[in-house]
């Protein structure tokens, strides 16, 4: 067949371009991301890309309770939201300097998210799902209860940013300028923070620890039977998890100067879900793409490329979620997995390629049935 | 005030027990989460405003059937065409559920063109009359009745009829219920339309006879409280989830009734239910039932 003739070329392709060991690509991309700012983005790029890399700690812990314990979260909103109030309430009741306030904060979002996950534990599957939304939904309601301590719908205004902006001011430096150097540290900041989280979980999941946490996915009563202690691991797998949803509420309620509500908004639990999707489960690296293509597609292709209207700014979700519906029913893994089929053949391309990479030679090995061209060749040759 | 609980009570339980049945049979047959569930009643509510206004101005009594119906069939496409291709994958049904629930809030919102982000739904019968000291109006006592009718025929229709017959063999053992030639797939979408106009019909109760409007967000407070319910009553038991809604209805009005003026509580009731059932007796009320029960 002719497809069968093009899937060649295409793997020779694969083995002789694009064959590039993947340590060094995830190298590269880490260095391309690091080297963004050298492009000069506008301020508001600059804004969306310090957001992307906060959301892209998010999804990623995200992904390691769920993709790696199969424990279905749809309130990872919570851990974020607890991270980004306690920090802000610890300033506001007493004042303590940021470099106090966030570990007390994370101090804070690992003993509840161990206190919750108790119960959670009990549950599983769409149980499990309904039951993390409800906790989310009752941590926000809660804020309506105490308007006096968390301010409701105003939330808490004016929480100290990381870089104050008088350390930009300087002689000949415009406050357009000064925002925008403001912007690049905070760029910096939450790009080690991406990186480090990432080394983390992909240690946490390339270990002993991680193979368990698989195990426990796939069959949690055989690896009971193999004495471990499942538990424990879904518990622990479920604090760091929020430990570090709870660092990037952090950040971001660092970033904006505020703490309101929406920070426990259900779209920011469902938000590690649509990523996924595009990018991939279980696999740490797949969320992280997955809101890259997310944030860039939404907020910069959208607003600043085609300019869609405010009107129709509603078009733009509905849109994108159709655009996912479409791509789970394609892809029921996500296309994470696609990924995975494509490096699966690259894997054959490299086998072929110790044939020889003369594709047109092994096309026309013994036992396959002529294609459509061979055909065409046989029979011109008959006719010379 | 204790009169007023006992009768509101019942007027909304027996809703809320209505919703949860359709969301318990679609999970009790086919095994999907439909977290679309509350959409369906925002689109029942939704429908029933198309049909009773503008060009169709149908009477309120038949545009009530017109829209379950409408909106029956729009379940059944939609689970033929959207879940039923992923209905082996369990994140994949969440996610096309979530989706799906997103995707109308955003539509409704974006075709709501005049900015209120609400519209006016008719009720079925004008006046009220008093009871027991309780001003009631007629379209919450017809709500109740037709939720309860509709309640009672279909827990007629499940045990005794054919189709009913195999709704619950499928909830039971699929092979051996496609070994007897039953055709699963005609089974799950017509428990999906079945459960999608019960969620319509609840929709249209509470949008025309105590809430007066239809919006956007209306999908999530019912999908929670169809939730709490099945958690509480059992998965797939038609008795449970009757018990169930009574408790959560119940429960719903005393926190109304003692808190009038904070809304956000409300929502927190099922919330807490979930929470506090999950950590008492994590199997529900009645211990866990897989398949569907009479």
């Amino acid at each position: 067949m002719v497809t069968t003739y093009f899937r060649r070329a295409y793997l020779s392709f694969l083995a002789h371009v694009v064959d590039i060991p993947p340590r060094l690509l995830a190298f590269l991309l880490i260095l391309l991301w690091a080297l963004v700012p050298v492009f000069k983005p506008d301020g508001f790029t600059m804004m969306i890309l310090v957001s992307t890399n906060i959301w892209a700690i998010f999804v990623a812990s995200w992904d390691l309770l769920v993709g790696f314990t199969g424990q279905m979260s749809l309130g990872h909103a919570l851990f974020y939201g607890i991270g980004g109030y306690s920090t802000a309430l610890l300033f506001k009741y007493f004042r303590l300097p940021t470099w106090i306030t966030i570990p007390l904060s994370l101090v804070v979002v690992f003993s509840v998210a161990i206190m919750l996950s108790y119960p959670a534990l009990r549950v599983r599957g769409p149980y499990l799902a309904m039951t993390t939304m409800a906790f989310a939904l009752i941590a926000s309601s809660v804020l309506y209860i105490f308007p006096k301590i968390t301010g409701a719908d105003s939330g808490i205004s004016k929480v100290p940013l990381l870089f104050p902006l008088k350390l930009f001011r300087r002689e000949g430096v415009t406050p357009l300028e000064s925002v925008y150097q403001q912007t690049l540290a905070y760029y910096y900041l939450t790009f080690i923070s991406l990186v480090i989280t990432l080394l983390v979980l992909y240690k946490i999941t390339h270990s002993k620890t991680g193979i368990v946490l698989i195990s426990v996915l796939d069959d949690e009563l055989a690896s009971k039977a193999s004495g471990i202690n499942v538990n424990k691991f879904k518990v622990m797998a479920f604090a760091i998890s929020a430990l570090f949803a709870g660092y990037a509420g952090c950040l971001q309620v660092h970033f904006i100067a505020l703490a309101d509500p929406g920070l426990f908004a259900l779209t920011t639990s469902f938000l590690p879900v649509i990523v996924t999707i595009l990018g991939g489960i279980g696999t740490i690296y797949g969320p992280v793409i997955g809101i890259f293509v997310y944030q860039i597609l939404n907020e910069i292709f959208f607003r600043k490329v085609i300019k869609i209207p405010l009107e129709i700014y509603q078009a733009k979700l509905l849109i994108f979620i159709v655009v996912i519906l479409i791509l789970v029913i394609k892809w029921p893994r996500g296309i994470g997995k696609f990924i995975t089929d494509k490096l699966k053949d690259l894997e054959e391309a490299r086998d072929i390629d110790e044939r020889g990479p003369r594709i047109w030679k092994t096309y026309k090995k013994k036992g396959k049935k002529i294609g459509a061209i061979a055909r065409v060749r046989a029979r011109l040759k008959k006719v010379a | 005030m204790i009169e007023s609980i006992i009768i509101g009570g019942l007027m909304t339980s027996m809703i809320y027990a209505l919703l949860a049945l359709g969301f318990t049979l679609i999970y009790g047959v086919s095994g999907v989460v439909n977290l679309a569930h509350g959409t369906f009643f925002m689109i029942g509510a939704y429908m029933f405003y198309l049909v009773t206004s503008g060009v169709f101005d149908l009477d309120p009594g038949l545009g009530l059937i017109a829209a379950t119906v409408i909106v029956g069939i729009i379940g059944a496409l939609i689970y033929r065409i959207l879940i039923h291709p992923v209905i082996r994958d369990e994140l994949s049904t969440l996610v096309v559920t979530v989706c799906l629930a997103v995707a109308t809030q955003q539509l409704v919102l974006l075709l709501d063109t005049k900015g209120l982000f609400m519209v006016p739904v008719q009720t079925i019968v004008p006046n009220y009359t008093t009871f027991w000291g309780v001003t009631l109006t007629y379209s919450s006592i017809l709500a109740f009745g037709i939720c309860a009718a509709l309640y009672i025929s279909l827990w007629i229709f499940i045990s005794k009829a054919k189709i009913g017959k195999a709704m619950r063999a499928a909830s039971q053992d699929l092979e051996a219920t496609m070994l007897m030639g039953v055709n699963t797939t005609r089974v799950y979408i017509l428990t999906m339309a079945l459960s999608t106009a019960l969620a319509a019909v609840a929709g249209i109760s509470v949008s025309s006879a105590y809430l007066g409007v239809a919006y956007p967000y209306m999908w999530f407070h019912p999908l929670a409280l169809s939730f709490a319910i099945v958690i509480l009553g059992g998965l797939g038991s038609i008795k449970g989830t009757l018990l169930g809604g009574f408790i959560v209805g119940y429960a719903e009005t005393v926190v109304q009734t003692l808190y009038p003026t904070s809304a956000s509580i409300v929502t927190v009731v099922p919330m807490g239910i979930i929470v506090l059932v999950l950590i008492l007796r994590p199997k529900g009320l009645f211990g866990k039932r897989v398949e569907l029960e009479e």
